[in-house]
């Protein structure tokens, strides 16, 4: 089989990929928003589901949160991990309890479950892909939370790519000069415990040399003030100078708030629970 | 140009009496520690999403993740450090970047999962001993896993309005939660936690922590952040697992409100909801108190546990 | 020097012993630096000068806690009782690695970073002004990982300039930038130093750049200082100089030998001096020296014979047919880095490629190594065509030598390292192959150690021995002399020559033109992805156009010679002096003497 130049499937697009992710290059709704205020709306969206049984309030809920992925331009690859992790795990549920002789009702209880965590899912979705670091960093350090947790959020996808790098030429190292097995073995199995290996083995390097340059970055840290501004607070007050909730956010954050409201009544007026599917 | 006998001219400045320094950890080192287990874990965790999942009907035969990773570095650096560090890696590489940010649910795993890499570290007293290695890294699993089932159990208990009369549901829950459990130890504890960590653990023992200016460990050495087997540190540990649940609770609880759901206050009575909600915000506040405080000073290990050591390195 | 204020730095019998090692790192060290000054802390791998320069800002001892002994001013601080914080406003660093010193995700959160944590409330005007001494305003909104390497210095300069200290270290710029990128900081900090008086303190290997912008050295060895003196008298100590690894200028070599009084610090000054020394320098057309001397005996292809499109009958050892390739970015989009590219390496080349960060030198090196294939085109190595087997297999044809030797020690051993290759293959006697080679590279005392506790010229040699295990018929490296003291550096080279004896060609990346003259017998440079010039290096020396678009300098004996209006110019300095005095009415009779 001939090679070829990959683009995707390949390191240098999942770092791309993450980037991407990260920087939310998309645009959206909510990235044009106040951080704090996309976190407050999401505990909006995240509780809402939790306070019913309803299987109408739940469904208005899920078409919310698939409204705001819309919204928010969830890239494809994101949703398509969520819609087949959600699917096959019913599925999985579904088949082993009706091994245990359930019926259509548990098919009912399974939805209403299901119901429940994508609603809650597609929310985060939108969140948080709209939230660059920097600004889901800014927003915890405003609401309180401890510093390390702030700077660890926006180090952590600046790091990212380059570690992920470091890592493939290491692998790409192992891969070139440990001899791949004879034969692949049934299924592939010897060329696939060759290539687990030479993941595990490929981390005594890279802890090595991550540790030498974490060593760097966090002499930087210190010589510039990082241990300093969490014990002093006016460099909190100047980073975080740039937050102001607008109307958009104001608007954003009411409507969704009467659209929940607006799903809990119609869920009153037509209830449909689990036990309405009730045999008998 | 000769070699001249060299001897210090400056007096050495800030030792003990006995001219050696203990193993405390300065801040930057903390930090150090921290940001190492955060990128480690989260770059494996990547690692492991790139990674097609194997499953074989509803049984998940992949790896959860690198046990050897942050056990490695708990066994030779600090378990305190790299439990706070590695699981937030593991909730910010993967989770927040892949969207898979589940809330709540988050904070759930990252008090299982500090647990669990805080003791199994703590575990390794020596970072030379094969079986103390091996209790380690099946420990994380263990500990983890076992929190996380429970959990599981609970949500669909809680979860779906009258679990248990839905026939086919809590028993089909049960043993799909117990086989995964056994997959996990196995494929996550043993192939990818006992093994690399044997190898793994000795090789970097004594390369790793000049790296960070640290002083390699001596075997038997209590380190720096380790678990005390002290009261206070079961008290801990207990608020911290029962917390992990609260969270749990929180977001599977009926939390039903108002006309919604009149039954189950009947039931129950308001005053069960309220006292829950304020449990979990109390716990909350504690364990940010707790990572601040812990931000600025090592934790101190218990007295009786450094003369324990000692004995050890004696014998 | 000698000004009758208190020094800016004032270090008293200051050792170190970092935590968990056995011996000190620093030994009774006494040195005083002015207010004012432009010093360069010079030394060999290993003198310590890095620990030095870190006990200015505090890191030593509060960062790293070992064990500290005397007493360190700096502006009149005593640091050992002040803190990290308390003297990162008078005390900037510039990491030799300057990547991992950025933390931030743009250039101005990068630069405002130290003014915010401090709460300054002049943190704009700061950022502002800093990017604005370093002219990169315009880069303020870029994201750290699209800087090139120089501006990613520039960045890392900036954002301790932000802090307004009264000292900047600057450790080893010239290690991971281009010849022309570093020159440019080192012209910066000199603008820096006149115009606000801010006190540099750089770490250096490269007499020239010491010559030209230091006014102190500081000679470190086995970390203790040896001295510390005006840079005149200093570089008048070459001979001691080169004993610690730092040879001296080339400018300063050539003076020496032909016997000049003063000792020239730029290439403008050694042309004065030459020419009061000799009025009329002929320009020499008739003095053709003979091509490939410095390359002894080998056959070799010679420049003329490597042109475009050479008529040779033999078929090239590798091959690169119109091969274009290209990466996607963020965006995206496809940003082609090589464009219809086609390279034929020959027996017996010994390839320098050239050309600026981002030209596509390494992009090459690894479609020729088979570790990526091409978008379009072919590239064949052996007869073997790169998309027809797999990168492992290739390894058998191909050996390629990645630029930080770190990522190559997968091993806990240097011997684990070289072994790793034969001994999966199943090479008989792979013991007494791996210990010839360990000795080859001059590394056998250090076979059981872990690659990264070695100096960065073991290091070289290492990889190098890694990468002779696999026993290639093409051996290609990136940048495999960057970062490396010139004594290591040149036993890198050295080396390189005693191997071309077992491998048929290899093919180098790099900036460095005394590798390139002294080593390579073709020049390949490439310019935005295609190839601007297929020469021999002579050729190349005159043709200061290619050199300038590819950010290239000269080696300093070539500048000089070709000043001075010799054609071609002389590539080392022993051809510049045998040149020169043949050219005198009294230098015939030394040529031969010299050549041998």
């Amino acid at each position: 089989m001939a090679r070829r130049q990959r683009d995707v499937v390949s390191v240098e697009w999942v770092k791309l990929e993450l980037i991407r992710a990260a920087y939310a290059t998309r645009g959206g709704l909510f990235s044009r928003m106040d951080p704090r205020m996309v976190l407050l709306w999401y505990v909006i969206m995240a509780a809402a589901p939790w306070l019913t049984h309803n299987i109408t309030v739940l469904a208005g809920l899920f078409a919310l949160g698939a409204v705001s992925v819309a919204l928010a331009r969830v890239g494809p690859l994101l949703l398509l991990l969520f819609i087949v992790g959600l699917g096959l795990e019913t599925i999985y549920i579904l088949a082993v309890a009706l091994l245990f002789g359930g019926n259509a009702e548990t098919a009912v209880a399974l939805l209403e479950l299901t119901l429940k965590l994508g609603a809650v899912s597609t929310a985060s979705m939108a969140a948080f892909v709209s939230l660059d670091p920097e600004k889901l960093s800014d927003a915890l350090l405003s609401l309180r939370a401890p510093a390390l947790l702030a700077f660890a959020v926006s180090y952590g996808y600046r790091m990212l790519p380059i570690l992920v790098e470091e890592f493939n030429t290491v692998f790409d190292n192992y891969r070139i000069r440990s001899a791949p097995p004879a034969r692949h073995g049934f299924l592939g199995i010897r060329t696939l415990v060759h290539w687990v290996k030479m993941a595990v083995l490929s981390f005594y390097p890279i802890f090595l040399n991550t540790a030498q340059s974490v060593r760097t970055t966090v002499e930087s840290l210190e010589t510039r003030g990082f241990t300093y501004a969490t014990v002093d607070q006016r460099g909190r007050d100047i980073r975080l100078g740039y937050l102001k909730v607008t109307a958009l956010d104001i608007c954003v954050v009411a409507t969704t708030a009467v659209l929940v409201l607006l799903a809990y009544l119609a869920g009153d007026q037509w209830p449909l629970m689990r036990r309405d599917f009730m045999s008998g | 140009m000769t070699e001249i006998a060299y001897r210090r001219a400056g007096a050495l400045r800030g030792t003990d009496d006995q001219g050696r320094r203990p193993l405390d950890l300065t801040p930057p080192q903390k930090l150090m520690i921290f940001v190492l287990s955060m990128s480690m874990f989260g770059l494996s965790n990547i690692l492991l999403e790139i990674i097609p999942d194997l499953t074989i009907g509803p049984f998940d035969l992949s790896v959860s993740y690198f046990v050897f990773v942050p056990l490695t570095l708990a066994a030779l650096l600090s378990p305190f450090w790299v439990a706070l560090g590695a699981p937030l890696g593991e909730i910010i590489f993967t989770d927040l970047l892949m969207g898979d940010f589940s809330g709540l649910a988050e904070v759930e795993g990252f008090l299982q999962m500090f647990l669990a890499i805080f003791i199994a570290g703590s575990v390794i007293r020596n970072p030379r001993n094969r079986a103390q290695i091996a209790v380690g890294a099946v420990l994380v699993v263990f500990i983890d896993k076992l929190l996380s089932a429970a959990v599981d159990l609970t949500k669909v208990w809680v979860g779906v309005e009258d679990a248990e009369y839905v026939e086919g549901l809590p028993e089909s829950m049960l043993v799909l939660e117990g086989v995964g459990f056994g997959i996990d130890i196995i494929i996550s504890g043993v192939l990818f936690g006992v093994l690399p960590a044997l190898w793994l653990v000795p090789a970097l023992h004594g390369r790793i922590e000049p790296l960070l200016g640290m002083r390699p460990r001596v075997p038997g050495e209590p380190i720096p952040g380790q678990a005390a087997a002290s009261g206070w540190f079961v008290g801990a540990a207990l608020m911290l697992s029962l917390a992990s649940f609260f969270f749990a609770f929180l977001e599977a609880w009926d939390v039903s409100i108002g006309a919604f759901e009149p039954e189950y206050l009947e039931q129950y009575g308001t005053w069960f909801l309220w006292i829950s909600v304020a449990a979990i915000v109390v716990l909350l506040g504690a364990s940010i108190l707790l990572f601040r405080r812990a931000q600025a000073r090592p934790v101190a290990p218990a007295e009786p546990d450094r003369a324990a050591a000692e004995e050890e390195h004696v014998g | 020097m000698g000004s009758s204020t208190s020094p800016i730095i004032d270090l008293q019998d200051v050792s170190f012993r970092y935590p968990g090692a056995a011996e000190d790192t620093l030994r009774n060290v006494n040195l005083q630096i002015e207010a004012g000054d432009f010093t360069t802390v010079v030394g060999g791998n290993g003198s310590a000068k890095t620990t030095l320069c870190k006990t200015f800002n505090g890191l030593v001892p509060h960062y790293w806690s070992g064990d500290f002994s005397g007493v360190a001013r700096v502006c009149g601080i005593d640091t050992f009782t002040s803190s990290v914080a308390e003297l990162s406003s008078r005390v900037g660093y510039v990491y030799q690695d300057f990547m991992n010193q950025l933390v931030r995700p743009t250039v101005r959160d990068e630069v405002s970073f130290g003014p915010v944590n401090f709460g300054l409330a002049d943190h704009a005007e700061r950022t502002a002004e800093a990017l604005e001494m370093l002219r990169i305003t315009e880069l303020s909104d870029r994201f750290v990982w699209q800087l090139s390497g120089g501006q990613a210095h520039l960045t890392a300069l900036a954002s301790v300039l932000a802090m307004r200290p009264e000292i900047v270290v600057v450790d080893e710029p010239v290690a991971e930038l281009d010849p022309a990128r570093a020159l440019e900081i080192y012209q910066r900090l000199e603008l820096l130093n006149r115009e606000f008086g801010l006190t540099v303190v750089s770490i250096e290997h490269h007499a020239e750049f010491i010559a030209q912008f230091a006014s102190s050295v500081v000679l470190m060895s086995q970390g203790s200082q040896v001295w510390h003196l005006p840079v005149d008298e200093a570089v008048y100590r070459s001979a001691e100089l080169e004993d610690h690894g730092i040879p001296a200028p080339q400018i300063v070599q050539a003076a020496q030998r032909l016997g000049l009084q003063d000792t020239p610090r730029t290439v403008d000054s050694a042309v004065t001096a030459l020419g009061a020394a000799a009025p009329a320098v002929p320009t020499s057309s008739t003095t053709t020296p003979p091509d490939g001397e410095q390359n002894g005996s080998r056959p070799s292809p010679g420049p003329e014979s490597s042109g475009p499109a050479a008529h040779r009958e033999e078929t090239p050892v590798a091959a690169v047919q119109s091969v274009s390739h290209g990466y996607k970015t963020v965006k995206n989009d496809l940003r082609m880095v090589l464009h219809d590219v086609d390279l034929e390496v020959r027996r017996g080349d010994r390839l320098a490629l050239l050309g600026s960060n981002g030209s596509g030198k390494t992009t090459l090196l690894k479609l020729l190594a088979g570790i990526s294939v091409p978008r379009s085109g072919e590239v064949v190595v052996d007869g073997v065509s790169t998309r027809s087997r797999s990168a492992g297999r290739l390894a058998d044809h191909v050996a390629y030598i990645w630029q930080q030797p770190q990522q190559m020690f997968l091993k806990e051993s240097i011997r684990g390292d070289v072994r790793l290759f034969p001994a999966g293959r199943g090479e008989k006697n792979v013991d007494s192959l791996v210990e010839d080679i360990l000795h080859q590279v001059r590394l056998a005392e250090f076979a059981d150690a872990d690659g990264r506790t070695l100096s960065g010229g073991q290091q070289r040699r290492a990889t190098l021995a890694i990468g002779l295990a696999m026993r290639p018929s093409v051996l290609l490296l990136d940048e495999p002399t960057a970062s490396l003291d010139i004594a290591s550096r040149d036993s890198v080279i050295a080396m390189l020559e005693q191997l071309s004896g077992s491998i048929a060609c290899s093919v180098v990346a790099t900036h460095d033109m005394t590798l390139v003259s002294e080593w390579a017998n073709r020049v390949i440079v490439l310019d935005a992805g295609r190839i601007a010039a297929d020469l021999s290096p002579r050729e190349l020396f005159d043709q200061p156009e290619l050199l300038r678009r590819a950010h290239l300098v000269p080696p300093q004996i070539t500048q000089l010679g070709q000043q001075i209006g010799m054609s071609p110019a002389p590539l080392t300095v022993d051809e510049f002096v045998q040149r020169f005095r043949q050219e005198q009415p009294l230098g015939g009779d030394l040529v031969e003497t010299e050549r041998s």
